[in-house]
């Protein structure tokens, strides 16, 4: 169960960044290279690349080199994905809500007399 | 929109009495156990349970920095029974404009020698994050990340 949700953590995690919220912005209007979206941003090109790689493994964008050239892409089936946004976020609340009941009896059981 | 499009709500019974509950979700050091899934490491920044009070969580993967999980502000706290929070107000009623705007509605009932604990939970609907489609990127990081971000969001 909670396996099954991780990724929602860590694309939300991945957006959390603004150089990796600018680069979405970018990307969704349309593919570009690497050298374009870091240029607006004042960072080296190893740092800009750790963003990308993140952005990357959370499936939020896509990418392929061709030649000497590496373009990314917005990952569209995610985006369209965003319809189902309830049904994940009553899956994030439900995993949410066993966590707390599984610490409460797991931890806190037999605590009432410091529970003030 | 009907509200069923927009609206969530998770039941389940706990067992351990409502004050025991309650703790797990007051103390800021309980809280940080339970309210992001490990190994994603939560933060209590705030957590000022009074209406108008500020509800500030961060969270961070491995050795990285903290970033921003959820930022919120109580609207309605009654001990050991009832907890409303919201993301569109910020500490002392604040406006603001979240990737995810919602209001969670928290309730804890004696059930026998356990708790029936209720989070329900209301979002924007559907036709709203229509309308900013169609706006589009006005405001330079825009809609498709508001989607995005609503689709991965992790609570706030």
């Amino acid at each position: 169960m909670e396996n099954y949700y991780a990724p929602l953590d860590a694309a939300f995690h991945a957006l959390a960044d603004p150089t990796r919220r600018a680069v979405v912005s970018r990307l969704t209007k349309g593919p570009a290279p690497v050298k374009e979206l870091a240029e607006p941003f004042a960072m080296g090109l190893p740092s800009f690349m750790k963003h990308l790689r993140v952005l990357e493994n959370d499936g939020l964008i896509r990418s392929k080199k061709i030649g000497r050239v590496r373009t990314c892409w917005v990952n569209a089936e995610r985006l369209n994905a965003a319809e189902a946004w309830l049904s994940e976020q009553r899956a994030l609340w439900q995993a949410r809500t066993d966590r707390l009941a599984d610490y409460v009896e797991t931890h806190l059981s037999g605590s009432m007399d410091d529970a003030g | 929109m009907p509200a069923e499009r927009s609206e969530l709500t998770i039941a389940r019974f706990i067992n351990a009495p409502p004050a025991i509950v309650w703790k797990a979700w007051s103390t800021p050091e309980h809280l940080a156990k339970w309210w992001i899934p490990a190994p994603i490491e939560c933060k209590v920044v705030k957590l000022d349970l009074h209406p108008g009070g500020a509800f500030e969580t961060r969270m961070r993967e491995g050795d990285g920095d903290f970033q921003p999980h959820l930022s919120a502000c109580f609207l309605e706290v009654v001990l050991e029974a009832r907890l409303v929070f919201t993301t569109v107000l910020t500490e002392g009623w604040q406006p603001a404009e979240p990737w995810l705007a919602l209001t969670a509605i928290i309730t804890f009932e004696a059930e026998g020698s356990g708790t029936r604990y209720a989070a329900r939970v209301l979002h924007k609907n559907a036709e709203d994050s229509r309308k900013h489609e169609d706006m589009g990127f006005h405001d330079g990081w825009g809609t498709t990340i508001d989607q995005l971000a609503a689709f991965v969001a992790r609570l706030p």
